[in-house]
């Protein structure tokens, strides 16, 4: 104790000391009143003997870091945080241009960008936003999508500026910026915080109000303590009605300027029914309230939307995390050496260095003879690529061997990343059917709670007027189709979040919806069956000569030709020295190893050495040949992708029929064909012969076709689903619904799985929403539910209808 | 179930505030905030302390009963007066309660040795009985809370009474290290004194108006 100096003095009553504060907890000392404690060498004010005691107790255990570090705030906050204020100022900024090459794309005078919007809830403001851009002169499209809260808008650069579209989002009542990815998570957090911050006044609220509400039902109290518990209870709900349920009065009301419902309007207009009804019974001292059912029914509703909000944020949360692992300061070439730069000011056209180990900023075409790359961002390959020069390496992926240069070809919103990111947040946009139907439903469901709440109210009026005010109250609260609107877009968000985290883009979510009624699977083979990639299958060496010898006799020949099936053996052995070499193309090699001429080619190609020649090995496409004999046969061919035969065993065991559509030879086709199990091949087909065959497949049922984005463009647009195995640079451009990043075909798999989970788990979320809401009603109308169970209910049942969302997350991989 | 329920809650939820400040800093100091677990022993200890302390004054209480036929009353009396001195506290008045503060000081000087002989963030254990012992802590709002325990009747329903106290500041003391320093900025700002305050002010007259009614 003692380097502790605790001054208990006498108060000398001064006016100074009456502002000062306390220094442990920084409540003011009240006037008079003076004990100190000496920390970090200064005798501090203490407010009371609590303070006091803590103070002297964290000083003696040597603990007065806490009072260096803590974060001091200031004492007095509003209840209520400033919103909007300055915003308006700050819009004229986004029309520099150096700000907006981070987030604007330009096509000649076209602009295009995409604004992160807040306060965004439904599709009524979708609507409402899409309407009031569509005003603006200079406004060439705006593509509003309401579940990731963003609008994609275009505009003509010389009739209107950004600002200006900025401005008519804000006049409507929304926030607008620019959306950029690192910003998500902060807008995220702001919403979270504000969430939070109106469920623990609601929770605080509803705690009380339900503490004296029990009081009340229970006890037998004199009408004076009843009447104080009345105000007491209104001063607890009022902080709810005016700040907690704010979000569902403000979508009430954006709802109703647009001349639509949505199902904020009956819990709103129950949330002001139910207070203004008590607030006047509180006054004049009559009849019944119902603040705990206000409190508690904004407590519940905000829990849903919290949990609702959370879910759709791990959704999307995917794509944007791919966008923060790439640097933000990049090596650029300049005349006089490497100069470190933003690498937002990078230009197409820049060269730059990479480290190893580094992640590489933007794509770029390598100017090194080779490198190793980790594409696993892209494509879920963890193992490394190899590149050589003028290959193209992607944003995202990491810098494995060596330092190297890259001259920049596509940088920021261009780069296949963004692309990909891009595609992941669009799979989102487009409204499945059931999405719609649900919409629709509600709003009808809507209309009908209003009309039936209404006929209620009158109905009862004549039987017992005395109950018909809460009996209405009952109704208008039971029957919101709260869990309804929330079925279809919670379980569609869980599953494009459990198909993007196992490499599975969706372009178009309406596929999972028509994926379970799909009873033909067509499938291409080159690049889809196979890997696409030639190499030797099987090979069989004349026994009088060394393999090797051959080997690098084979390698010397091929080196010499561009063919793809020559690829194999390029890497078999050492090239031997080859003279005189000749490339026949669409034949072979010829040419002169240790003074013996060799043929390298096709079966025909042999044949005019040896016309009377036979294969031994049958499927072999590749010979080689001295002028006296055959000297070696190779059967080169398409490696099959490793899970084909599971894959497509699984799906004919789902009962779905496999065919197979392929431009390559009978024979080649049907040897694989027989390797994977299918028995229905078409073989030697033209890309327009392919297009008939699935029109004429899609007469009897629908079909899913999985091809070669590129190749196969037209017939997987035709098909009702189309899945391609991207990587590299054709996968912004493939047509195709789906898209596989790991190249593994069991991607296919747990495609339908997928799609089969959400079916089952929107229709037990629709049979539960109307089946709930179908049962309360009548119950609810004859008066046998009171508000606060309706209440309960309700809440109950959304919080049924998110969890069986969410079940889709779980288990991802 | 009855008015001293709502009543014990209330003076809770409505003291945290100053709890936040008080006993909020003290439990960041000694580093409890980094982990809920050690945050929830720790305000478990606190609470089961103020129990313990309900349990005996209501005890002490309990033979006044016995003997004054109005003995109960004019604990109510003094109740009474104790929620309004505690809303006015609440009002930044803190004079109101200082005096009764300074009395629980005395004891605390007999306990707060022990809490040195703890180590400092150890197990749970060790946490569970920092806190109990910090329960102890000299408190205008504990006190005032105590003067209720004192007049329930009964030893077990004075703890009763303590418990129900501390679990009305235990969401604010355990929230916050959990959730947002946010909330305790709401709970700290004038509005929500302000109310707070004015609810127990309203309280004590009503128990006020009630006893006197019965004498």
């Amino acid at each position: 104790m003692s380097q502790v100096d605790v001054s208990m003095s006498k108060p000398e009553a001064t006016l100074a000391n009456e502002k000062e504060a306390c220094f442990h907890c920084q409540q003011p000392v009240p006037a008079g009143f003076s004990l100190h404690v000496e920390v970090l060498g200064h005798a501090r004010p203490m407010c009371c003997y609590g303070c006091h005691s803590v103070a002297t107790t964290i000083v003696e255990q040597g603990l007065t870091h806490f009072y260096k570090y803590r974060e001091t705030k200031p004492g007095e906050l509003p209840l209520i945080p400033e919103e909007l204020a300055n915003l308006e100022d700050d819009l004229v900024r986004y029309d520099d241009p150096d700000i907006q090459r981070e987030f604007v794309a330009a096509n000649a005078n076209i602009q295009t960008a995409t604004l992160a919007i807040e306060g965004m809830t439904c599709a009524a403001c979708a609507w409402l936003i899409e309407r009031q851009l569509h005003h603006l002169n200079g406004v060439k499209k705006v593509v509003v999508n309401a579940s990731t809260e963003r609008v994609q808008v275009s505009w003509d650069a010389e009739s209107t500026r950004l600002s200006q579209v900025l401005r008519a989002i804000h006049q409507v009542g929304y926030k607008a910026l620019p959306f950029q990815q690192a910003d998500l998570e902060a807008s995220y957090d702001r919403k979270r915080r504000g969430y939070i911050r109106r469920l623990g006044v609601a929770g605080i609220a509803s705690m009380q109000t339900m503490m004296v509400a029990f009081g009340l039902y229970f006890d037998d109290i004199d009408d004076t303590t009843r009447l104080y518990f009345w105000w007491v209870s209104l001063l607890f709900t009022a902080p709810v009605i005016v700040y907690s349920c704010q979000p569902f009065f403000a979508n009430a009301i954006r709802a109703l300027k647009a001349r639509t419902l949505n199902m904020d309007v009956p819990v709103a207009l129950a949330m002001v029914i139910a207070f203004i009804a008590s607030f006047y019974a509180t006054v004049t001292d009559t009849g019944d309230v119902y603040y705990e059912c206000v409190t508690m029914f904004a407590f519940f509703l905000l829990a849903g939307r919290f949990l609702e909000m959370q879910a759709r944020h791990k959704a999307v949360a995917n794509a944007a995390n791919l966008m923060k692992l790439i640097p933000a300061i990049a090596e650029r070439q300049t005349t006089d050496g490497w100069e470190q730069v933003m690498v937002k000011y990078l230009e197409t056209g820049d060269v730059i260095r990479v480290r190893p180990g580094d992640t590489i900023p933007v794509d770029g075409e390598l100017l090194d003879a080779n490198a190793w790359c980790d594409e696993a961002l892209l494509t879920g390959e963890s193992r490394p690529v190899a590149k050589s020069q003028f290959e193209t390496l992607y944003a995202g992926s990491i810098n494995q061997d060596h330092p190297i240069t890259l001259r920049i070809v596509a940088t920021r919103q261009d780069t296949l990343l963004a692309g990909i990111i891009a595609l992941q947040d669009s799979a989102l946009e487009a409204k499945p059917k059931f999405v719609r139907f649900a919409d629709v439903v509600s709003r009808y469901f809507v209309a009908a709670t209003l009309i039936i709440s209404t006929l209620t109210l009158v109905s009862w009026y004549f039987i017992d007027p005395s109950k018909a005010f809460w009996v209405t109250l009952a109704v208008l609260v039971a029957t919101c189709p709260c869990a309804l609107s929330l079925a279809a877009p919670t379980a569609m968000s869980g599953a494009i979040s459990r198909l993007n985290r196992a490499g599975i883009l969706m372009k178009q979510s309406a596929l999972l919806e028509s994926l379970p009624k799909i009873k033909t699977l067509c499938v291409d083979k080159t690049g889809t069956l196979t890997k696409g990639k030639f190499s030797i299958i099987r090979s069989q060496y004349n026994s009088d000569h060394e393999e090797l010898l051959l080997m690098k006799i084979a390698a010397g020949l091929e080196s010499y030709s561009e063919h793809p099936l020559a690829r194999p053996f390029q890497r078999l052995a050492k090239a031997a020295d080859v003279t005189n070499a000749r490339n026949i193309p669409g034949s072979g090699i010829s040419g002169v190893v240790d003074g013996t001429e060799y043929r390298i080619g096709s079966l025909s190609f042999i044949k005019q050495w040896h016309p009377e020649f036979k294969n031994a090995l049958a499927p072999a496409n590749v010979f080689l040949a001295s002028k006296d004999k055959i000297l070696a046969e190779w059967q080169v061919d398409d490696e099959i992708r490793d899970d084909a035969e599971e894959t497509i065993a699984w799906y004919k065991s789902r009962g779905v029929e496999v065919i197979m559509l392929t431009g390559d030879s009978n024979l080649r086709a049907h040897t694989l064909a027989q390797q994977l199990g299918i028995t229905d091949i078409r073989a030697q087909l033209k890309p327009e012969d392919k297009l008939k065959a699935v029109r004429k497949l899609q007469e009897i049922s629908p079909v899913l076709m999985v091809g070669d984005g590129l190749n196969d463009g037209p017939v997987l647009a035709a098909a009702n689903g189309s899945v391609t195995f991207s990587s590299g640079s054709d996968l912004a451009k493939s047509s195709s619904d789906v898209v596989i990043l790991t190249g593994k075909l069991a991607g296919l798999r747990r495609l339908y799985e997928t799609s089969l989970l959400t079916r089952n788990v929107i229709r037990q979320n629709f049979t539960w929403a109307i089946g709930y809401n179908l049962v309360i009603l009548p119950l609810a109308v004859t008066g046998q539910v009171g508000p606060l169970w309706a209440m309960l209910g309700m809440s109950m049942s959304s919080l049924i209808v998110m969890t069986n969302s969410l079940r889709l997350m779980r288990n991802a991989r | 179930m009855n008015i001293d329920v709502v009543a014990a809650l209330v003076m809770g939820l409505a003291g945290s505030g100053h709890c936040l400040a008080m006993c909020g800093g003290l439990a960041a100091a000694m580093g409890y905030q980094r982990s809920p677990m050690r945050l929830f022993w720790y305000n478990l200890g606190r609470i089961i302390s103020y129990a313990i302390a309900g349990f005996i004054v209501a005890a002490a209480f309990f033979s006044i009963s016995k003997v004054h036929a109005n003995g109960l009353v004019y604990l109510r009396i003094l109740a009474g007066i104790m929620m309004v001195l505690l809303g006015l506290y609440l009002f930044r008045w803190n004079r109101a309660l200082l005096w009764l503060e300074k009395a629980g000081s005395y004891l605390w000087r007999y306990i707060q040795p022990l809490t040195q002989k703890l180590p400092a963030q150890k197990t749970s254990g060790y946490v569970f009985l920092a806190g109990m012992l910090w329960g102890w802590l000299p408190c205008g709002l504990v006190y005032s809370a105590l003067t209720w325990a004192a007049l329930s009747g009964d030893p077990f329903s004075g703890a009763g009474f303590m418990l129900l106290f501390g679990l009305g500041t235990f969401p604010a003391m355990f929230l916050t290290g959990v959730f947002s320093q946010k909330l305790a900025t709401v709970l700290q700002s004038s509005s929500f004194r302000w109310i707070a305050g004015l609810l127990l002010i309203g309280y004590g007259i009503a128990t006020l108006f009630i006893a006197a009614k019965q004498l």
